[in-house]
């Protein structure tokens, strides 16, 4: 029997192994995904300026009808983005828009975040019959679809960004609540917990100091991706007119009100359309972006 | 297994005994009057309280609801406070029309979100993987019933090929199909694109390589066929969504279908109508997510034991 050099072997065996990305091209991949986040977050970062200014940037009152100048196109004298039907201004009723839109998705994803984590973290925590009863609750509202029961409320509240608003902060929680819930069940189980606990250290002050901190960066990233949904769904509502009424300027009453002119002055839909695909593509891929750097394991890899 | 069937279902009847209780009261406790709907404004006060009357309105809240239920156990559904027409033939009318465009919007994200999320998968990292996830975002991130006015400004303004609204031919039905479809097929790309990578990394995958065949083979028939188990029994949850699209889009292209007939039901106060069908939407959702909850188990019993 003769010796198989070792050498052999290992050069035969890597010819077998599959080849792996060079460091250079895992790096590279790296920069790129970062750069979306760049630009994602600039854009995000553009709206959320615009929103928080516009009452410096809206150059008229974004109620003021102008009867004798409507339906202006874009670039017209003293109109940047035309005028609508009634001779309001575009672009002043755009970044109000933009206002509302950001303030009703920032809003409720906060109280939804706060009360979503709040339930996560006694779910995981405490188990048992709490838990039973928190999760039981999750997976009730986990399939419903947002819609639906934002068109039950409006029309239990009367159409208003109330019956809206209420929606989408009752069923986004769920979602918070879900990942919280997650992370506290594999953490408590970890020294540092038990640590505490043989320390003496309350309930209440665990999940605060310790748990917390750890268990905020998923719920941050779901965050930016429930910001998104939530100004859709807002848009979508204040669209079938369920939603803000007008002459408030949500996005989606005025894509509504451009849907009559569409032929022939179809920038008063188109505008309003475009900012909010690009508010949400800049969330979405802020999203991305937090979530490749707060935790890789998500990760697409 | 039984038990988790028992489980599952007892909780099931609960959200939706719970739900009907909660639909009931908020619409009965919405402003407006019933009443002003279907009589003149101007009529009679003694008109409207013996109207009122009639439809049972001044008993108590959970009184009325009893009656609701048993009235509904009994098959009185209700007619529409605005033109009389029995639930029913509402239900069957505006039923059918949903259900050929739901149908139709399952088949093509699953037509197209599969292979498309296969082909991604397959040549990750290409040009092709990134036309195909930037597609998939696109598609979730296209508010739908802006998608819908672009569509229409395209094919019924510009080409004059497509009608804007309406019903029933299958011209009619394109538009609202893609845009219906749109946020689905994304989904479903994304989802077969990430099924499909974590199976590939799997060891058999190795060994059918190893074993000499083809790679079209093992991944289009044996890689895929495994990947598509989780995309397909998630279907179920997906219902939910379909349903919450169909609002607006049968709203937006007049589709008359039930959300189309909810909607304009709230918004016209229409409260047998608006009660009715969200009573059923909402039946249809948790159906929908039970049946997945009891699919998903039967296909991995670990799931079972939780």
């Amino acid at each position: 029997m003769s010796a198989i050099p070792s050498g052999q072997i290992a050069w035969e065996a890597q010819e077998v192994a599959p080849a792996r990305p060079s460091r250079l091209a895992r790096a590279s991949r790296q920069l790129a995904r970062n750069k979306l986040v760049l630009v994602g977050s600039t854009i995000a970062l553009l709206f959320i300026l615009i929103g928080l200014f516009a009452p410096l940037l809206a150059p008229y009152d974004y109620e003021k009808q102008n009867l004798l100048a409507p339906l202006k196109p874009p670039l017209t004298a003293g109109h940047l983005l035309g005028t609508d039907s009634v001779g309001r201004d575009t672009l002043s009723r755009l970044v109000y828009g933009i206002r509302i839109s950001l303030l009703v998705g920032f809003g409720v994803t906060l109280v939804s975040l706060v009360v979503g984590t709040a339930f996560g973290l006694l779910a995981g925590y405490y188990r048992g019959w709490v838990d039973a009863v928190i999760s039981g609750l999750v997976e009730f509202t986990w399939g419903f679809p947002l819609i639906l029961i934002a068109v039950v409320l409006v029309g239990a509240l009367g159409p208003g960004l109330t019956g809206a608003v209420l929606a989408i902060g009752l069923i986004n929680w769920a979602g918070f609540a879900r990942i919280v819930r997650g992370e506290v069940l594999s953490l408590r189980e970890r020294e540092f917990v038990q640590a505490a606990q043989a320390l003496g250290v309350g309930d209440l002050e665990i999940m605060l100091r310790h748990l917390l901190p750890n268990v905020l960066a998923p719920a941050l990233v779901m965050g930016s991706y429930y910001v998104a949904l939530a100004i859709i769904v807002e848009a979508g509502l204040s669209f079938i007119g369920l939603g803000a009424q007008p002459p408030l300027p949500s996005l989606g009453t005025m894509i509504a009100e451009g849907r009559n002119y569409l032929l022939k002055s179809h920038w008063m839909a188109t505008i309003p359309g475009l900012a909010i695909v690009l508010l949400v593509l800049g969330l979405n891929l802020l999203g991305d972006g937090l979530r490749d750097v707060l935790d890789p394991r998500l990760r697409d890899e | 297994m039984l038990a988790y069937l028992a489980r599952r279902g007892g909780r099931m009847l609960l959200i939706l005994l719970l739900s009907s209780i909660a639909i009931f009261y908020s619409l009965r406790f919405a402003p407006g009057d019933p009443v002003g709907v279907v009589l003149n404004p101007l009529a009679l006060k003694e008109v409207r309280d013996a109207y009122r009357e009639r439809l049972g309105l001044n008993q108590p809240i959970y009184l009325q609801y009893v009656v609701y239920i048993s009235n509904m156990a009994r098959g009185n559904l209700g007619v529409s406070l605005v033109n009389g027409t029995p639930m029913l033939e509402l239900l069957a009318k505006y039923g059918t029309n949903s259900l050929i465009l739901g149908l139709a919007a399952v088949l093509v994200s699953y037509l197209i979100g599969i292979p498309l999320g296969v082909i991604a998968a397959a040549k990750r990292n290409t040009w092709i993987d990134q036309l195909a996830t930037g597609v998939g975002i696109l598609g979730m991130g296209i508010p739908n019933f802006w998608l819908a006015l672009l569509l229409v400004y395209l094919f019924s303004f510009q080409l004059k090929l497509l009608p804007s609204a309406g019903c029933c031919s299958l011209q009619h039905l394109i538009m609202p199909t893609i845009v219906l479809a749109a946020e689905g097929t994304a989904v479903t790309m994304r989802m077969m694109r990430s099924s499909m990578l974590e199976h590939l990394r799997q060891d058999f995958v190795r060994t059918l390589r190893a074993a000499g065949l083809p790679e079209w083979q093992v991944v289009g028939v044996h890689v895929f066929r495994n990947a598509l188990i989780p995309v397909i029994s998630l279907a179920g949850l997906r219902l939910g969504w379909l349903i919450g699209y169909t609002l607006i889009v049968e709203t937006v292209f007049n589709w008359p279908g039930v959300g189309y007939l909810l909607v304009d039901s709230v918004l016209r106060r229409d409260y047998p109508v608006a009660q009715f069908f969200s009573l059923l939407l909402v039946t249809v959702v948790v159906l929908a997510n039970w049946l997945a909850d009891v699919m998903y188990g039967l296909v991995d019993p670990r799931i079972r034991a939780a």
